[in-house]
């Protein structure tokens, strides 16, 4: 088990499973809020879904009225877990809020390089950590 | 962060659910940024208008904030919708669309904010004074602000505007302080920037090698407000730059702090020819000519009537200006306007080239005097834009 340091932008504490995505994320046009599905074709995590995952991206992109996709997900039940960011940008920030999703940047470290998909996490936004349970 | 006592009862819920959420979110957007207060705005301008680019997910935010029946608590205005509110069918736009647009208006007009669905306040009497600190969202709006006016904000978003808008505060970081506002570029103009895509191609060379670099403009002459415009659009559209200098011509480049400027660069003749040859695509013949981003002025107008002169535009070639409704119902307006239809120009109102959806559906060559409006047109690959200067366009699709 590894811990790492974040900065807690929005409170909360959770247990679950990463789904990373190595390049920044532009939510509007790039999850549909209706299934959490990325429709992003140039992101290697097309076709998948952020439902229920601790989301882990190095930063968002694209037009800010991504955080209302970001709300749109929490009203329709597929919103992700957890928001862990490299940078979390105004875009994300007003997004977690709204939908009310943990979230944290700012790490020790790359997140998007110690963090695999499949690796169980916890989140503790008080104690200002993530535990990393590695996939075997 | 420092917080008043009205401020700090606003985050707990005094004030309702809704308060309470969107001062959340100006607080947390301010902590992220290092502010370490709040400050009142004077007014707002609010993007995430057409629902070709914010779609569902707005909905299930407005039936949040009317639950509560929040309301804008400073002047607060719309950029361009993604239709002209009245023109809409003979844009080519579906009943589908027109629907979840109006619905999107009325949400914006309950909560007390004008519907001028506008990029360009400014035209219609909305004119920033300096050192006002606002909430803008529209990019090229906000530069204006900063750049022409002298004014003070953020690069907002659509909802971080909204929020402000409602609540009166802005998180005090980036642009609200003096010192983020000081250039770090020279730059020498060496080339002549007669015609307003001049300025425009000047803002993409710009914005596209120095991201969010706020440059000082040197060998600019002339600065009407129209070129100016051109110049900030296309360097937020290509380079996220919110705020620029024109010595001897914007209002705080006389005095504002040199001693960061850390590189010179000049803008020569060969510069500007890229960017023209970099939007220059179409081989066919172009079928649309889209002008007015930013909106039109009343004088982009009277400049597009005068060179028309007896002349009419070509059968088969559709010539759309975009522009504001307060603008276009002015009396000196309607004087060319009927005349300008009847010779094939047609101006539509409240939407631009950009927010709708109809020019990716229905048009692919497409010719253009705005850098910006080439840059978001031929961004995902559907379309295909030359851009020229207005009386290149004008002598090439009218007879």
């Amino acid at each position: 088990m590894k811990t790492i340091k974040i900065r807690p932008i929005v409170e909360g504490s959770v247990e679950g499973e990463a789904l990373v995505s190595p390049i920044p994320i532009s939510f509007l046009g790039g999850v549909d809020s209706e299934t959490g599905i990325i429709t992003d074709s140039e992101n290697p995590l097309f076709g998948e879904s952020i439902a229920g995952k601790i989301f882990v991206f190095p930063e968002s992109k694209g037009s800010t009225v991504g955080s209302y996709v970001i709300y749109g997900l929490s009203v329709n039940n597929v919103a992700p877990l957890a928001l862990i960011a490299n940078k979390a940008e105004t875009i994300v920030v007003a997004g977690a809020i709204l939908a009310n999703i943990p979230l944290v940047d700012k790490a020790d470290q790359d997140v998007t390089l110690s963090i695999k998909t499949g690796d169980k996490l916890v989140i503790d936004t008080t104690e200002e950590i993530v535990k990393i349970k590695k996939v075997e | 962060m420092f917080l008043t006592k009205e401020q700090q009862m606003m985050l707990d819920g005094e004030y309702g659910f809704a308060i309470a959420k969107l001062t959340k979110l100006v607080v947390k957007i301010g902590e992220v940024n290092d502010a370490t207060k709040l400050i009142p705005i004077k007014n707002a301008q609010i993007a995430g208008v057409s629902y070709f680019t914010v779609g569902d997910p707005i909905f299930s935010f407005f039936n949040m904030l009317s639950k509560d029946k929040v309301k804008v608590s400073v002047p607060s205005w719309l950029n361009p919708a993604g239709m002209d509110m009245e023109r809409w069918e003979e844009m080519g736009v579906l009943e589908s669309f027109a629907d979840k647009q109006r619905r999107i208006i009325q949400h914006y007009k309950e909560m007390g904010i004008e519907t001028t669905l506008t990029c360009t306040p400014y035209l219609i009497g909305h004119q920033p004074k300096l050192g006002d600190h606002l909430a803008w969202s529209e990019s090229s709006a906000v530069s204006m602000a900063n750049a022409y006016y002298g004014a003070r904000t953020n690069r907002e978003g659509g909802p971080s505007s909204l929020a402000s808008a409602i609540i009166g505060y802005t998180a005090d970081y980036g642009l609200h302080k003096v010192e983020n506002r000081v250039p770090s570029i020279i730059v020498d103009v060496n080339t002549s920037t007669a015609n307003f895509s001049d300025f425009s191609a000047l803002g993409y060379w710009y914005g596209e090698k120095f991201h969010g670099v706020i440059p000082y403009f040197k060998g600019i002459k002339n600065t009407h407000i129209d070129q100016v415009k051109m110049l900030g659009a296309a360097m937020a559209a290509s380079g996220s730059v919110a705020h620029f200098h024109i010595e001897n011509h914007t209002p705080e480049a006389r005095k504002v702090d040199m001693n960061y400027v850390t590189n010179i660069v000049s803008f020569d003749e060969k510069d500007k020819k890229q960017v023209y040859d970099h939007f220059n695509q179409i081989k066919e013949d172009a079928n649309l000519v889209v002008i007015g981003c930013p909106h039109s002025s009343l004088e982009d107008i009277q400049y597009i009537h005068s060179t028309l002169g007896e002349k009419s535009i070509k059968e088969g070639i559709e010539f759309w200006i975009f522009s504001s409704q307060k603008l276009m119902q002015t009396d000196d307006a309607k004087k060319f306007l009927t005349n300008l239809e009847v010779k094939g120009v047609k101006i539509f109102t409240d939407t631009c080239m950009v927010v709708t959806p109809v020019i990716r559906r229905n048009y692919k060559n497409i010719l253009t005097n705005s850098a910006k409006a080439a840059f978001y047109l031929t961004r995902d690959g559907t379309n295909k834009v030359n851009l020229l200067s207005l009386f290149e366009i004008m002598e090439g699709v009218s007879e």
